[in-house]
Formats: structure tokens, C-alpha cells, sequence
């Protein structure tokens, strides 16, 4: 039983930006036969998420690194958050690696 | 008979029942399996209850405020929140179902626009569909529009600027982002226009005369290092509070204690009233996290399923998308964007009694998205001088939208609050000042 990894996309407010990555990082995942279990937060509630992976902009990266995130957690960052291209080459490896785990 | 009107009395009045109909009919019409419909009208459910449970708690503190800010600095000094203004528009005046409605309206029209003209953008921020249909409702309010003539005016108005302000913005998100491939969905987007305007005429005229992207630009806030520590703004939550904590507290201290006590109406207790203050603060910022948690819950399922069936009747549809999308290309301008807004905002708090305005004190979230985004513009058109110029000009300009709103709301009933996403207010005004005179005029 292979497991279902926990993907969490984070922005400032967790409304907007955070639910359009979903909605593209959902469809990649449905073409390449991934399951995952996907929602989106704000930057404020990601220390409390116990996700399996959390998908944010490169301009939080300097506000994750004063965050206390469980290390097990992997912290992916786009530059363009809705390019189905970056999310297919950044997270999709990731995802693939927890759920052979 | 009966049964019909049972039905409509105690089922399609309640706005949260209503809004998880809407939500159980998108996800069924993407053919999801039953759990998942279930699962998702249930959350759509509690997300609604939430956002209320939420805005009384935004209500409790802004009344506490109004108190001592009125006998602080005998004036009134009104706190922006369209939170706020949501808030009490669903619970307090139960426009809850008129707001339900208009959003799905709204989403009809946005499709039907793209669909058969050039404009193929797709309006897939939900919160701010959510602010527009808000504020379209209560301008037919105010004009004395009742049922589904105001659901129907508000859904055209609402639609129209669904397609017109990503079309408007377009020329310049190209420049941004190098490509059609996304558009920016956020109604704060004249805000961003006034921006680029002011920015674009104070340009250094010298360099960056034909720039197709901004990552040409060789006057630009992204060649200037600033300081790491500004990043802790992008938590709203964070920089609600750095700002609300001293307004409360210094207000508290001018107020003096005795009003202060008075304020609170006994719920102070024996608290030292400075602290009870600065509680206060922390409760206004609780409401509003609770109230944002509300709106996701009770949006993460409706948006994707409109996405879903916008794609299907929309061919090339240009997705709309909020604001922060914007953020990684140009991270600098955004903290630009933000601190020039913000001064332009307190500007604007001290100018505005001066010209017989109600003192608008400035809200930090629209601050930091709208403020932030609009950096983004103004950096883009007219580089480092363009972005701290247009910034200021930007913040005046979204203090004294909210400023000529307050005299409406407050005789609609609202307490101490006005709107801030200022193509809502533009939408609202419209009603106050076109519709609403021609349909006096008519009728």
C-alpha cells in the first residue's frame, strides 16, 4: 500500500494565489496518475500543517527560513506558481519519492 | 403551495444553505463522485458559518474602537475592512442570500462575456468576487433594488468588471510576466492604473525607452539589495498586528481610562485598560484570520468547479489570478509598493478631515496586496522614481475612494466601516451616483 503524500500550497493570505497553484499542480498530478491529498493555507498556519510537502513562491523563502516547519517536511519554491511546466519538473519527483516510501 | 413555500422560507433564505447549493451544483456538474460532493458542500457549510463567527468578532472590536477613537481625538475615525463590510452586510442587514446569488450571477456573466467576445479572462479569485458581490448588492440596496432585479443588475455590473479589469491590466502584466499566459484577477486594479499613470509620467525619460519586459529594465527596485527583515510583511496575520496594536493602545492612552472602561462596557473587568487594548487589537486581527479560514473553506470547492466548467465553454480562456502570483517576478517593488502606499495611506488620514472627509485610517491588508502589486506597476512603467511617487499617489488615492463611501454605508446601517478594494468602491458608486439617481428618474 503505497502511501498518499500531504501537499500544502501556502501564500500570504492562503485565498488566492495558494488555491490557483492548487487547482494547476492538481491537474499535473491527475495527468501523471498521482493521488495526493492537496489543500492551501496561509504562511501563518504552515508550521501547524504536518504536510508531506509544501509548495510556495520564491519570495517566501526568507519567511520559511524564520517558520519552524517540521524537517521532514520538504519545502519546494516556483518561480511562476502557476507554470504547469515548473511544477512537473519541481514537485512532481518529490511527490513520486514519498509515495514509494 | 405549502411545501414551495416552506421550502423558500427556510431554506433558500438561509444564505449558507444557499451558497453550499451552489457549491453541491458545481461539483456535481464536474461529475465528482459522491463523497466528494458531500464532502464539499459540507464544507462550503462551515466555511460560510465560519466567516460569520469571524465577522462578529471584527464587529465587537471595531465597536470597542469607534468608542475611543470618537472620545480620543473627537472625531470618527473608520477602520477600511471589506471584511467587515461582508460581514455585516450578510449578518446584520441579511443580504447573505442577494451576495450568494450575485457571486454565482457574477461567475455566469464573466463566462458568457468571455465566451463570445475578444476578452477571453476567466475571473478566478474568489475572495474578490466575493468583495464585488458584496458591494454590488449593497449599491442596489442603497438605490431601493429588491430581489432579482438586484441580484440581476449586480450580476451584469459585477461581471462587467470581472472581464474589464483584467483586460485593462493586461499590457502591463505582459510586460511583467513576459507572456499571455495568465491575467490579473483583483479588484484593486484602477489603484494599479493610477499608479502606472503617475509612475509613467514622472519616468527618468533617459533610459528604459522601449522595455518589452521588466526584467530589461535597467531603472528598477530589482537592482537595489534591500533589507531581508521587510519579508515578515507577506504574513497577513504579522502585519495586521504591528499596526493595529499601537493604533488601539495609543487611541486607548488618548481616550483616557475612564472611556476607555466605558468602551468595553464591563468586559474589561479589572484589566489595566492599556492592555485591554492591546487585546483588542489582537481580537480585531483574530477576526479577521477566523473570518479568512471562513472564505477559504467555503471557496476551495466552488472556484475549481467553475474553473472546471469555464474551461469547457471558454476556449483559450485566460485565467484571472490574485494578486500575489505577481509577487516572485518583481519581489523588490512589492516592499516598495508597500511602505509608499502605506505613507500615501497616513497622508491621506491627516488630509482627508480637512477636506470634510471622515478620517480613514489605513488598512493594512489592501496596503500590502493592493499596495504591493501596484509597486509592481509602478516600478514597471516608471522604474525607481515612478514606484515611490506612484506608490504615495496610490495610497491617497485609495484613502479618499473609502472616504466617499462613509455616508452612504452609515445610513444603510453599517458601523464604523468602510470597503477597500477600490474597483468594488468604483462599482458601488456607480450605483450611488448613476444608477440610483436614473432609476429615481424612471420609476
Amino acid at each position: 500500500m503505497a502511501k498518499i503524500p500531504k501537499v500544502f500550497f501556502i501564500c500570504g493570505n492562503g485565498l488566492g494565489s495558494s488555491l490557483a497553484c492548487q487547482m494547476e499542480a492538481d491537474d499535473v498530478f491527475q495527468a501523471a496518475g498521482i493521488e495526493v491529498n492537496s489543500g492551501h493555507d496561509s504562511i501563518s498556519a504552515a508550521p501547524s500543517l504536518d504536510a508531506d510537502v509544501i509548495v510556495s513562491a520564491s519570495n517566501f523563502e526568507s519567511q520559511f527560513a524564520n517558520t519552524q516547519i517540521d524537517p521532514k517536511t520538504k519545502i519546494v519554491y516556483l518561480d511562476n506558481i502557476v507554470d504547469k511546466n515548473e511544477i512537473k519538473e519541481k514537485v512532481v519527483p518529490i511527490i513520486k519519492e514519498i509515495a514509494e516510501s | 403551495m405549502a411545501v414551495v413555500q416552506w421550502i423558500i422560507n427556510n431554506v433558500l433564505t438561509q444564505a449558507a444553505i444557499l451558497i453550499s447549493l451552489i457549491a453541491m451544483l458545481g461539483l456535481m456538474l464536474q461529475g465528482k463522485k459522491p463523497g466528494a460532493v458531500i464532502g464539499g458542500t459540507l464544507k462550503t457549510l462551515l466555511g460560510f458559518e465560519v466567516l460569520s463567527a469571524g465577522s462578529s468578532i471584527i464587529q465587537q472590536s471595531l465597536a470597542y474602537f469607534a468608542v475611543i477613537f470618537q472620545h480620543g481625538f473627537n472625531t470618527k475615525g473608520i477602520v477600511p475592512s471589506i471584511e467587515a463590510i461582508n460581514g455585516q452586510a450578510m449578518n446584520k442587514l441579511g443580504l447573505g442570500n442577494d451576495i450568494a446569488l450575485t457571486l454565482l450571477g457574477i461567475f455566469i456573466v464573466n463566462i458568457i462575456i468571455a465566451r463570445f467576445t475578444k476578452w477571453k479572462y476567466v475571473f478566478l479569485t474568489g475572495q474578490a468576487l466575493l468583495w464585488m458581490a458584496t458591494m454590488t448588492v449593497i449599491g442596489g440596496h442603497f438605490a431601493g433594488l429588491k430581489g432579482f432585479p438586484l441580484i440581476l443588475m449586480g450580476s451584469i455590473v459585477g461581471g462587467i468588471f470581472a472581464i474589464a479589469m483584467p483586460a485593462l491590466a493586461q499590457p502591463i502584466v505582459r510586460k511583467i510576466t513576459g507572456n499571455d499566459a495568465i491575467a490579473l484577477g483583483h479588484f484593486c486594479t484602477i489603484g494599479y492604473l493610477v499608479e502606472a499613470g503617475v509612475a509613467w509620467l514622472v519616468r527618468d525619460r533617459k533610459v528604459d525607452q522601449h522595455v518589452a519586459n521588466i526584467k530589461e529594465r535597467k531603472d528598477s527596485w530589482e537592482h537595489v539589495n534591500l533589507p531581508k527583515s521587510m519579508s515578515f510583511l507577506q504574513d497577513n496575520s504579522l502585519s495586521i498586528m504591528v499596526v493595529m496594536i499601537p493604533l488601539y493602545i495609543i487611541t486607548a492612552a488618548f481616550a483616557g481610562p475612564y472611556w476607555s472602561i466605558k468602551a468595553a462596557g464591563g468586559a474589561a473587568g479589572s484589566v489595566n485598560y492599556i492592555i485591554y487594548a492591546f487585546l483588542q487589537a489582537i481580537e480585531f486581527t483574530v477576526g479577521v484570520y477566523v473570518m479568512l479560514s471562513g472564505v477559504r473553506l467555503m471557496l476551495g470547492e466552488i472556484v475549481p468547479a467553475f474553473r472546471g466548467i469555464a474551461m469547457k465553454i471558454v476556449p483559450n480562456s485566460i485565467p484571472a489570478l490574485d494578486c500575489p502570483v505577481l509577487f516572485p517576478y518583481s519581489p523588490n517593488a512589492v516592499i516598495i509598493g508597500f511602505i509608499t502606499t502605506t505613507i500615501g495611506t497616513v497622508i491621506g488620514m491627516f488630509l482627508s478631515p480637512l477636506a470634510g472627509l471622515a478620517v480613514i485610517l489605513p488598512g493594512m491588508t489592501t496596503n500590502f496586496f493592493a499596495g504591493g502589486t501596484a509597486g509592481i506597476f509602478g516600478n514597471a512603467v516608471g522604474g525607481k522614481r515612478g514606484a515611490i511617487i506612484g506608490g504615495i499617489a496610490h495610497g491617497l488615492f485609495i484613502t479618499l475612494l473609502p472616504a466617499l463611501l462613509v455616508g452612504a454605508l452609515s445610513s444603510v446601517g453599517f458601523v464604523n466601516a468602510t470597503a477597500t478594494d477600490v474597483d468594488t468602491i468604483v462599482a458601488a458608486l456607480l450605483y450611488l451616483w448613476v444608477l440610483a439617481p436614473a432609476f429615481h428618474a424612471v420609476g
